[in-house]
């Protein structure tokens, strides 16, 4: 009891350099924001979970410490008049989503004191191991899922989500002591990245970070470019705010010895995004990971509101709750863009003219006329398949004959058909008597596809010579 | 007007409808605060829309077979159709957005190019499948309702993203949803054209007279030809033909051409037929008009 309440001193006195309005505040984490329903009912759900400076749910909170707030861009917050629904301990049925981030800088292959050691199961790694062992054990619900990274000067992801535990259990195996030059621990940078990782998975997500010392980014130590993160050295609160975007809650276990300073942003990471901070050489700390997160879980409060209708691509949502420690707040943000998107800053009159101006074109292209007038008898090539003919268009003449054929000197040559064509292979002339075009063949063709060797010409009549179909019309107009 | 003539026209009409529709979608948009909620907003919107846009798009075919009345009557009957499609569209579009937008928006640093893009896109195709089917619905015609959704899809997911990537290359919403708009309207007449011209079932040109050149797609299972403006073929300036004169019905893959009425004439190749088979290159009299008859 003596060392529980020692540990716990020691605790306080590491979030108290966080500050003094902190020191016993509790804090307020947005975990999921179900917009499902918004098309339909208006309605946005919101579960929101309270936890108090242990990490432990703060329970039997009514409606009214609560208070909702929307916004179109982050910055200006309307109050929400009505919420419409409040249920405490929110059953959440589907499960919890973990993803371990394991330390694998050089010091976790020291002992738990920090002496170098060739026994493999002295070494802190082997501990982490065993603690993750644990704690997979310890999963109960069947709907959890568990993924595997590892972290020193670089960001390693071993596993995505998995529902098969002993695949992590097979992947911890896996995990090989680093090059000096990976020795660093970049902690705030693999959080980020794990969130980032993790941000595109629906539902309760938790980091369990293991840990045994402090962040060391490498290009503070080494001033040599990161080879992912370049010059970027990343602060705590960077990682913090993308879990409380992105609800995600971050459970850390320390591993490093009671002497060697804990990392204190990591602890703050911890406590800010509702997760909380355990010491791996207490054996009912470490066991009671799951169900501390379980609990957590199952101590959330589940709010409906109906959305507010301002224009936004994303609306964000901030949860203040009054509690006995004061006011606490988080802020998420949910989809809510239209099929058009975001309205202009005002009305132009100006909008008025394309409606006008696409009404006008419309009538004009109404009154194009696509008739014909009477023009003179003439043939046309409708398509000259594979032969090439020199004019497409022919103006007939009354007085003259027209001659179809493969002689260059004829009205329409024709070279190169599908059969053979001859130099003068037809000929059109006016029938004076008849007072009809008629085509005289030398050669075979077809007319309106039947063989023929003279033919008085209709309008719209179809030759074909040698593969080529030319039409003929008088140019005649009905009225 | 041959069919690349008619494809042209479609791309027109559907960007003129695409411009009409721009000022009542932004005046529209500038109120969304003011409505009570996204369905009411969302149906509101897809009526004001869709009545632009199934008004338009109801003209084309009076536009092209230059039919006066069907202009008119076009127009009326696509901003009915235009209404329903329209709400509708846009619901299902919203909600295609939501669903989407959600899962996406938490999963992508690259959002902004990628998810919302996609995002918006296809939820824009669900708008052009309602807004391309107002002509089939208009025209009492399946084949054409096909045509139209396939024509839709395509048109409204490339509206959708060029919407979001003109946003992303000229800030401000102003002309990026001009731009999505143009590209929406013009897409759904091109895709429209494209895919009409794919899924017919042959061409009938006309070889002589006033409309000498124009093509007349068979994109529907069974067609009249007359004179009457109630014909999917209507044949105006020429003599010799009846109100209804002729019908063009598809056979397996075949076009059967037969006579409406037993005292009407209609001949292939020179023959008088009462009902006939059309092949690649027949010749087909109707009154004093002929036709060349082109598979595709």
């Amino acid at each position: 009891m003596i060392k529980y309440i020692f540990n716990k001193i020691i605790f306080l006195i590491i979030i108290s350099g966080f500050s003094s309005a902190s020191l016993f505040a509790d804090y307020v984490r947005i975990s999921q924001i179900d917009s499902s329903r918004l098309l339909l009912s208006q309605e946005v759900k919101v579960y929101v979970s309270v936890t108090n400076v242990e990490g432990e749910p703060v329970g039997k909170l009514m409606q009214d410490a609560f208070t909702l707030y929307e916004s179109p861009d982050s910055r200006n917050f309307t109050k929400i008049p009505d919420i419409t629904g409040f249920q405490s301990m929110a059953n959440y049925e589907s499960g919890i989503n973990f993803l371990l981030l394991i330390d694998n800088s050089g010091s976790m292959y020291r002992n738990m004191k920090g002496a170098r050691t060739k026994n493999e199961s002295d070494k802190r790694i082997s501990h982490a191991k065993k603690a993750l062992i644990t704690f997979l054990k310890s999963i109960s619900n069947p709907k959890d899922t568990v993924g595997l990274a590892v972290y020193n000067s670089y960001y390693t992801l071993f596993s995505g989500l998995t529902g098969d535990k002993a695949k992590i259990e097979d992947y911890l195996d896996k995990i090989m002591q680093p090059n000096p030059d990976e020795a660093f621990t970049e902690i705030y940078s693999s959080i980020y990245t794990a969130v980032d990782e993790f941000s595109s998975v629906k539902g309760r997500k938790a980091i369990i970070v293991l840990s045994d010392g402090r962040n060391q980014p490498y290009y503070k130590y080494t001033r040599k470019a990161h080879k992912t993160l370049g010059t970027k050295i990343f602060e705590y609160a960077e990682p913090a705010k993308y879990c409380q975007e992105e609800g995600v809650s971050v459970y850390a276990i320390n591993f490093g010895p009671k002497s060697e300073r804990k990392d204190q942003g990591l602890s703050k990471i911890a406590l800010q995004t509702g997760g909380s901070v355990f010491d791996a050489f207490d054996p009912r700390q470490l066991n009671d990971v799951y169900n501390k997160i379980v609990n957590q879980i199952l101590g959330e409060y589940l709010i409906s509101y109906p959305a507010t209708m301002e224009p936004a691509d994303k609306k964000y949502v901030k949860v203040e709750c009054n509690t006995a420690t004061g006011l606490a707040s988080a802020v998420r943000f949910y989809f809510s863009s239209t099929v058009f998107g975001l309205p202009l800053t005002k009305f132009n009159f100006l909008l008025v003219i394309p409606f006008l101006l696409a009404v006008a074109l419309l009538w004009l292209l109404s009154n194009i006329k696509f008739e014909k007038k009477r023009s003179d008898p003439s043939i046309e090539v409708l398509n000259p398949g594979s032969a090439k003919a020199s004019t497409n268009f022919f103006t007939l003449d009354k007085n003259k004959k027209t001659i179809i054929g493969g002689d260059p000197s004829a009205d329409m040559t024709l070279s190169g058909g599908a059969t053979k064509i001859k130099e003068k292979h037809a000929t059109v002339a006016f029938d004076k008597v008849k007072k009809q075009y008629t085509i005289v063949a030398d050669g075979n063709l077809t007319v309106n596809n039947k063989p023929v060797k003279t033919k008085l010409l209709e309008p719209g009549d179809v030759i074909n010579v040698g593969g080529t179909t030319i039409v003929f019309d008088d140019g005649e107009v009905d009225k | 007007m041959s069919t690349l003539m008619r494809r042209i026209f479609l791309c027109i009409i559907g960007m003129l409808a695409g411009l009409a529709a721009w000022p009542f979608a932004e005046t529209t948009l500038l109120f969304q605060a003011g409505f009570p909620s996204y369905l009411v907003f969302s149906v509101f919107l897809g009526i004001i829309f869709g009545l632009i846009m199934g008004g338009f798009f109801g003209t084309s075919d009076g536009i092209i077979m230059s039919v006066k009345s069907n202009i008119i009557s076009g127009a009326v009957f696509g901003i009915l159709v235009g209404i329903v499609g329209g709400a509708i569209g846009f619901l299902i579009g919203q909600a295609a957005l939501f669903i989407i937008g959600d899962m996406l928006i938490h999963s992508a640093k690259s959002f902004n190019t990628i998810g919302f893009p996609i995002s918006r896109a296809v939820g824009w195709a669900f708008l052009g499948v309602f807004i391309g089917m107002i002509d089939g619905v208009r025209s009492r015609s399946l084949d054409k309702i096909k045509v139209g959704i396939i024509g839709g899809i395509i048109g409204g997911f490339l509206g959708g993203l060029a919407l979001e990537y003109s946003r992303l290359v000229i800030p401000g919403m102003l002309f990026a949803r001009l731009i999505g708009l143009l590209v929406f309207g013009l897409l759904i007449g091109f895709a429209y054209g494209f895919v009409e011209n794919r899924l017919s079932f042959g061409v009938l040109r006309l070889l002589n007279g006033k409309y000498k050149g124009t093509e007349f797609l068979i994109n529907q299972k069974k067609m009249k030809i007359g004179s009457s403006e109630k014909n999917s073929i209507v044949l105006l300036g020429y003599d010799k033909i009846s109100d209804t004169h002729a019908e063009l019905a598809i056979k397996g893959d075949n076009v059967v051409i037969k006579k409406a009425s037993p005292k009407t004439i209609i001949s292939v190749n020179d023959d008088k037929v009462d009902e006939h088979e059309l092949i690649m290159d027949d010749v087909v009299e109707i009154g004093n008009a002929k036709f060349l008859y082109k598979f595709k």
